[in-house]
């Protein structure tokens, strides 16, 4: 998600922006708190086989299974319905769910932010065309294309990815094109373009700049909708095949009646994935004042 | 805010209940049913006798007749809304046969036909007489392959011209069923099949004159609806709810005490405990108590008193292979596989030993021709070393060069799943093999599961009986049935003693023989033989808790003439209960 | 204007026919069928009665053209998994209203609720009042609808018979005849159901109208002396409405076709959970007839969107025509 930082509306005398903006963002508290969030569950995530206690799949069956947390010190966070150690669930599920939380919506900007400001900017046949293919997209039921595709390709991370990303580039796309469609005829655009800018660099330099802080938002809301939605797969049996841990799944699976009586099965992966929405909005939000100073009061 | 609305809420559903029960107590002087019988001392007024059970939303639900379906019957897991006639025969709670419909049976003399007389006086609720005629009507409908019944297998080749006229080949008049004269039916059969009487257990007839007329849906409307068994149909909104009230015409064997069936519609599997803690519902079947709502059970006097735990329908979970491919066609594979599995301990601290005990065989300790002196448990034993040698021999030793697999499984629900997910690790843990779960949706699952080749190389599955007979259970291991393992001695065996008369323990000896080949040769590796059970509101009574030979005292599988005993207590009123707290 | 509003209505249709095309040939494709449902399998013969039975028994195009001919009339078949085999159509007019309703009334409770809040935050940043606002928004996305509908069962309890009499309401029905809008029936799912939107609308709105207040037109109109008031409508929510449009308009189809949690949890006989069911049941004419609905109500409230967005900003053309 980075964007060059130069040209805003106003055009203001800057020194190197890329420093400004580190400057502002650093300065901003809440940021620096989502970004260490952030930093820490990237770490253990990457870090998850060294830092984990067990193996991802090991199941203490000679224990009670649901042994709640803080009880047994070689199994501090309990175990769950199999048995196996939670805490180590918990790291391993820190991986899986990050890069499905983050790839997801990655990939789907990836695919609708161009397609959205295409349309958007150029408008004519080109934007009919895109608009069509949104209207055939979002019409067919996520989750039927999902079973269909992942019934061909089989279950696994790498295919619930697929899926969720090819079914989650309409948001984005919709998103910039009506920002483009808002700003392509606004006075810093038509100036740009009656100096000679180029298409290119009037909609990476000068459009999408302002066009972001919605596009933000949007990307942090994405990331545990993606995180349940994979989970929402894996319920139904299409999803990511055990003993691989995510956090999706491990708060589908304590729910119901048992939510009370063996409270760590959802609340530690439900805190899990808070935190990480925490994080993604508030550098979010951060990155957006940092990006474009007018904006901060 | 939100403290004022649940006091508000509080207050609100008291003042209901309070309006509810004030007029009631008054009556109480005259507490009788529709049939004039007066009611059990300790039961509560007969306004009060309704019996609600959660229905679930999700599944597709075609008819509330099991002549329409079976797979997809209304609120149908527990067969409860199918009251609108009896069948030919009922078990009793030691699961042997009794008089339903018909008073009596036997068989001819060659074996090859079997004739039932109807209790006299047997009326639907139009006032048309039951006739043999209905109940001949009924299997010529499930035949007929304009209906495509879901349950035909139940009679292909034990009923005569059955499986010709699923094919098409005969029409459905020409199936061995007759009716002799209003009160008597003859069902010819195959050859001889004694066991036939306790396959027509299932099925409540549907009237002739109304199918006819109608269609087979005239069941799911009350203006249209008929009924010659306890209860009629009073409302039915699909996905919404279903009543049934106590017909009043009703005088055959199980007249009713309570007033009314309710099946509400919900989260059938999460929801119901919670339910049944609200005093919403009055029972709540096994398959939708988790270990976490067990541990409220066990912690709660009146509710451990009043889990009935049983056998139910003898339903075993296991493993099976495709054994026509590598590597499961190796038997060494198939035996290190099965002595890798430590059901001991996953079923104590996994499963709960109050769900289930440890599995050796296929056959549940109590089933006809089981084995309940242990003595096929030598063969499938938990022991790692020798599972680790076996493997080696068969060339993977470590589990090196053994490929990766997949543990499919049947839609099954979230305690399920931690099942086979405990049982896949204590494989990998001893074998070295790796083994990913991927619990799959049913219909898939099936369909793989069925084709040949079969798609499912590796699964878990389990079953349950639909007759209490050794020759339904083990007929899905013979070789055309819906495993991928052939055996041609347990082939032989099987279908010879499906169809012996006269020396009953001879039958069940040949059964033994079957199963121990079965187990010998690793058809399937056993897990579990569940416990089943039902949870019942503390204020639920009946003759129905009657303990059984076993000393078990419970609403056991296919026990329909409970239905006919049930009464609410006026423990119902006492403020401790759920309903009222 | 109309001859767009034509043009879009023609180019609907043909995207109704590129869906149903390949949503047939996909649904059919996936494994498991409406019957698949035996533990022992059935006989070929028995399978052959089957797939006659559901019509499965005939070619793929042959079934897809008795599909299209059947639709262009509203007719798309019975139900394979609905009790009596009613008609899609039936099914739909008949679960629909439910659905409508609670989603009618969370629409009115996240919208205004959540634009309130978002512009409250906004006017307010980095105050006590916006950090609430986004800390709200943040759980409303974060706890998934099921974990909030199992607390509100444990604290409530499951509704006995739901929605026959909606009983004592706490907020009067706002439509004189229709159901309350807290009656005690309804609050639960609306409650459940409005958090995630009312989380998504807060939080847009915070931003846009957080974008506006510091744009350059904001400032001069405040320069040239205009009230707060004149300025947070002329300026400040006009062209905050943009970015709040895209984002929330599509929400409302969402919304109004239900959720599967809400209406199994609460055991509302509602439309929601055929989304769902009737792809996991395999009920092949309630899919073709689910999708072309939703098919439908996504062109229709694209349309509106892209004619909003001229009347908020005239500058937007609906033809792009000439525009590069």
């Amino acid at each position: 998600m980075t964007t060059p930082a130069a040209g805003g509306p106003a055009v203001l005398p800057r020194r190197s922006p890329w420093g400004d903006a580190a400057r502002r963002f650093s300065r901003n508290r809440l940021a620096m708190f989502g970004l260490i969030l952030l930093l820490c569950l990237g770490f253990i995530a990457l870090f998850a086989d060294v830092l984990a206690p067990y193996e991802v799949g090991q199941a203490f069956r000679t224990q009670r299974a649901y042994l709640r947390p803080f009880i047994n010190p070689d199994h501090p966070l309990g175990l769950d319905g199999a048995g196996r150690d939670y805490l180590t669930r918990l790291i391993y599920g820190a991986r899986t769910s990050l890069l499905v939380g983050l790839s997801v919506p990655l990939i789907s900007f990836l695919i609708g932010v161009p397609l959205g400001a295409l349309s958007g900017y150029r408008g004519g046949w080109i934007d009919f065309v895109i608009q069509r293919l949104v209207d055939v997209a979002t019409a067919i039921p996520p989750l039927l294309f999902a079973l269909f595709l992942l019934s061909v390709v089989g279950s696994g991370v790498e295919n619930v990815i697929f899926v969720l990303a090819i079914t989650g580039w309409i948001e984005p796309l919709r998103l910039t094109r009506a920002q483009f469609l808002a700003y392509r005829e606004k006075d810093f655009v038509l100036s740009a373009r009656a100096l000679g800018a180029t298409d290119l660099r009037i909609i990476a330099g000068h459009i999408l700049p302002n066009a972001i802080s919605p596009l933000l938002i949007s990307f942090t809301f994405a990331v545990p909708l993606a995180i349940f939605a994979e989970a929402g797969l894996s319920f139904l049996g299409i999803g990511i095949t055990e003993p691989t841990a995510s956090w999706g799944k491990m708060v589908g699976s304590g729910i119901g009646s048992s939510v009370l009586v063996y409270y760590h099965v959802a609340l530690f992966p439900t805190l899990l994935v808070a935190f990480t929405m925490l994080g993604f909005s508030f550098v979010g939000d951060g990155l957006q004042e940092a990006l474009d100073p007018n904006r901060s009061r | 805010m939100y403290r004022k609305l649940s006091l508000l809420l509080l207050g609100l559903s008291a003042a209901l209940w309070l309006s509810i029960l004030i007029p009631i107590t008054g009556a109480q002087d005259s507490n009788q049913d529709i049939y004039g019988r007066a009611l059990p001392a300790d039961a509560a007024p007969y306004e009060m006798q309704v019996w609600t059970q959660l229905c679930d939303s999700t599944r597709t639900e075609t008819s509330l007749s099991s002549v329409v379906t079976v797979y997809q019957r209304i609120c149908g897991d527990a067969h409860t809304f199918d009251k609108f006639g009896d069948s030919l025969v009922d078990l009793d709670e030691n699961l042997d046969l009794i008089p339903g419909a018909a008073e009596r049976w036997e068989p001819s003399a060659d074996g090859l036909s079997w004739t039932f007389y109807l209790r006299p006086g047997q009326v639907w609720s139009d006032g048309t007489p039951l006739t043999a005629a209905d109940y001949v009507a009924s299997y010529r409908f499930m035949v007929d392959p304009a209906n495509a019944y879901d349950f035909v297998w139940m009679w292909q080749g034990t009923i005569l011209n059955w499986s010709e006229a699923v094919a098409g080949e005969v029409t459905p008049e020409e199936i061995g069923m007759e009716a002799v004269d209003d009160l008597t039916l003859r069902v010819f059969t195959n050859g001889p099949r004694p066991y036939l009487p306790g396959t027509l257990y299932f099925w409540p007839p549907l009237q002739a004159k109304a199918l006819a007329e109608h269609g087979p849906d005239y069941v799911l409307d009350p203006a249209l609806s008929v009924s010659s068994g306890p209860f009629i149909l009073k409302e039915f909104v699909a996905g919404d709810r279903v009543i049934l009230e106590a017909n009043p015409t009703y005088n055959g064997y199980r007249q009713p005490f309570l007033r009314e069936l309710r099946g509400l519609y919900g989260d059938q599997l999460n929801g119901s405990f919670l339910a049944f803690q609200n005093g919403d519902v009055d029972r709540v079947n096994y398959v939708h108590i988790s270990l976490a709502d067990f541990e409220v059970i066990a912690g709660d006097e009146v509710l451990s008193a009043n889990y009935r735990p049983n056998f139910g329908d003898f339903r075993t979970d296991y493993l099976f292979f495709d054994t026509y491919t590598a590597p499961f066609d190796n038997l060494q594979v198939r035996q290190a596989f099965a002595r890798a599995l430590d059901r001991e301990a996953i079923v104590a601290n996994v499963i709960g030993p109050q769900f289930g005990i440890p599995a050796y065989s296929f056959l549940a300790p109590g089933f006809p021709a089981s084995d309940t002196a242990g003595a096929l448990k030598q063969y499938q034993m938990y022991d790692c070393p020798a599972a680790q040698a076996l493997l080696a021999e068969a060339g993977y030793p470590g589990g090196e060069g053994f490929p990766d697999l997949e543990l499919k499984l049947r839609g099954e629900s979230e305690a399920r799943e931690q099942w086979w997910i405990a049982s896949a690790a204590s494989i990998s843990d001893c074998l070295g093999v790796n083994i990913s779960v991927n619990n799959m949706e049913f219909s898939a699952f099936m369909e793989g599961l069925l084709a040949r080749p079969t798609t499912v190389q590796f699964g878990a599955v389990s079953y349950g009986m639909d007759y209490l007979d050794p020759s339904n259970m083990l007929g899905v291991w013979v070789s055309t049935g819906r495993h991928s393992w052939r055996n041609p001695e347990f082939d032989r065996l099987v279908e010879e003693a499906n169809v012996l008369v006269g020396d009953p323990a001879e039958r069940l000896a040949m059964y033994q023989t079957a199963e121990q080949i079965l187990v010998e040769d690793v058809g399937g590796i056993f897990l579990v033989h569940r416990i089943q059970g039902d949870l019942f509101q503390p204020f639920i009574a009946g003759d129905c808790f009657r303990p059984d030979r076993q000393g078990v005292s419970a609403l056991h599988w296919g026990n329909d003439w409970c239905w006919g005993s049930f009464y609410i207590t006026d423990g119902v009123m006492a403020a401790d209960t759920y309903r009222n707290r | 204007m109309t001859g767009y509003i034509l043009r879009r209505l023609l180019a609907l249709l043909f995207v109704m026919l590129v869906v149903s095309v390949i949503v047939f040939v996909l649904m059919n494709a996936v494994p498991g069928g409406p019957f698949s449902l035996g533990e022992r399998g059935y006989t070929p013969d028995a399978l052959a009665n089957l797939e006659r039975k559901y019509g499965l028994d005939k070619p793929l195009v042959e079934r897809y053209w008795n599909f299209l001919s059947g639709a262009l009339q509203l007719d798309f078949g019975y139900s394979f998994a609905v009790a009596g085999s009613p008609p899609v159509t039936e099914v739909i007019l008949r679960a629909w209203p439910v659905t409508l309703h609670i989603g009618l009334y969370t629409i009115m409770l996240s919208f205004t609720l959540g634009i309130l809040m978002g512009i409250v935050a906004a006017y307010r940043r980095n105050t006590w009042i916006d950090n609430l606002v986004t800390f709200t928004a943040t759980l409303g996305i974060t706890l998934p609808s099921f974990i909030i509908a199992t607390f509100l069962l444990i604290l409530f309890g499951f509704q006995n018979g739901w929605g026959d009499n909606p009983r004592e309401w706490i907020i009067p029905p706002l439509f004189p005849g229709t159901a309350p809008l807290l009656a005690t029936d309804y609050f639960l799912p609306v409650f459940t159901y409005a958090l995630a939107p009312l989380a998504l609308v807060a939080r847009y709105t915070r931003a846009s109208v957080a974008d506006a207040l510091s744009a350059d037109y904001v400032r001069t109109a405040r320069a040239k002396g205009l009230t707060d008031r004149r300025i947070m409508f002329r300026h400040v929510l006009r062209n905050a409405l943009i970015p709040m449009v895209t984002v929330l308009l599509p929400q409302i189809p969402n919304l109004l076709t239900g959720s599967l949690f809400i209406e199994v949890v609460y055991g509302i006989p509602g439309l929601g959970k055929f989304f769902v069911t009737s792809i996991t049941n395999r009920d092949y004419p309630m899919i073709m007839g689910l999708v072309l609905l939703v098919a439908f109500l996504w062109g229709i409230t694209y349309l509106i969107t892209d004619i909003l967005y001229t009347l908020i900003d005239p500058r937007v053309r609906l033809t792009g025509r000439g525009s590069a």
